[in-house]
């Protein structure tokens, strides 16, 4: 029987699997783009987005655009590639289980 | 399905939603047709009183420099994508390409007549419209290319009585109504988003 992979419990968290599919899809987004995006509160949309930024999955900076400042997302390589390995991880779990 | 595969069924279709959320391809671009729509009519009708030489370049640098402003404004709020920056590309060099034909034309004297400008900026808008439609895949679009490239034909052959009516109808329809229409699902669309908790 083959193993069955294990899924990245970083990325499970669903305000976290938003996030990271969210930014996948744009170059960078500021904050208040994620969060009316997915309609979290600042708090906790500022937990997830640390926790996705300590495990390398997405990068931050902050600016300042007409004197307010701003602070901008983006998906890092890494992200990227552990966003891949969850969806092929998801599917061949949900194929196994459609199957058996 | 047991509950274990309906809940990573789920986490699926949260990618799915949150992947085409982020690649939201035409959002709060509907304004832009209808302000160019607008644009269009004032020129139209400033050129019509015999203001020819001016009505169209300045009309068009009033609306391209609110464009601007808006879109200035709007950028910190919507991200840059790949196909944001395709589409804005196509309108820019629509743009300037009718900018620098049609101001050339009319000041050089050599627009012999109302005809042939509009079939000129029928085709340029058909072609930005139909450009934008392939890049999308969005059926909705193409139907107003077709609209402005039959208007660009029809003014060719039409005789001078109705040569205004087809360009009226032409921007009505393909700029006016199409652009409300874009604003009203892009309304809905607000409106239906939820919220994911953690």
């Amino acid at each position: 029987m083959p193993e069955m992979p294990e899924l990245n419990p970083v990325i499970h968290g669903k305000l976290r699997l938003a996030l990271l599919s969210l930014l996948s899809g744009v170059d960078e987004a500021e904050f208040t783009w994620l969060r009316e995006k997915t309609g979290a509160t600042d708090g906790n949309l500022g937990a997830q987005l640390m926790k996705l930024e300590e495990a390398g999955y997405v990068a931050m900076k902050k600016r300042f655009v007409l004197r307010k400042p701003q602070t901008l997302y983006r998906m890092t390589e890494k992200g990227r590639a552990a966003l891949s390995e969850y969806v092929d991880a998801l599917r061949q779990l949900l194929g196994a289980g459609i199957g058996g | 399905m047991n509950a274990d595969n309906l809940e990573l069924t789920e986490r699926l279709k949260l990618i799915e939603s949150m992947l085409a959320e982020g690649r939201r391809r035409q959002e709060g671009w509907g304004w832009t047709f209808v302000l160019w729509g607008v644009a269009y009519y004032i020129a139209f009708f400033w050129s019509w009183l015999g203001r020819f030489a001016y009505a169209w370049p300045m009309t068009m640098l009033a609306a391209a420099v609110l464009t601007g402003l808006v879109f200035r404004r709007r950028r910190g709020r919507n991200p840059e994508t790949t196909m944001g920056r395709a589409i804005g590309s196509i309108w820019t060099a629509m743009g300037v390409s009718m900018f620098i034909v049609l101001c050339a034309m009319g000041f050089s004297g050599r627009f012999f007549n109302g005809h042939a400008m509009i079939a000129v900026f029928a085709g340029m808008v058909g072609l930005a419209n139909a450009a934008c439609s392939m890049t999308l895949r969005w059926k909705a679009q193409f139907f107003c290319a077709l609209l402005w490239w039959a208007a660009a034909v029809v003014v060719c052959y039409c005789s001078d009585a109705v040569l205004l009516p087809v360009f009226l109808v032409a921007v009505f329809f393909g700029q006016i109504v199409f652009g409300g229409v874009m604003m009203i699902a892009e309304m809905r669309r607000r409106k239906q988003s939820g919220a994911v908790n953690a």
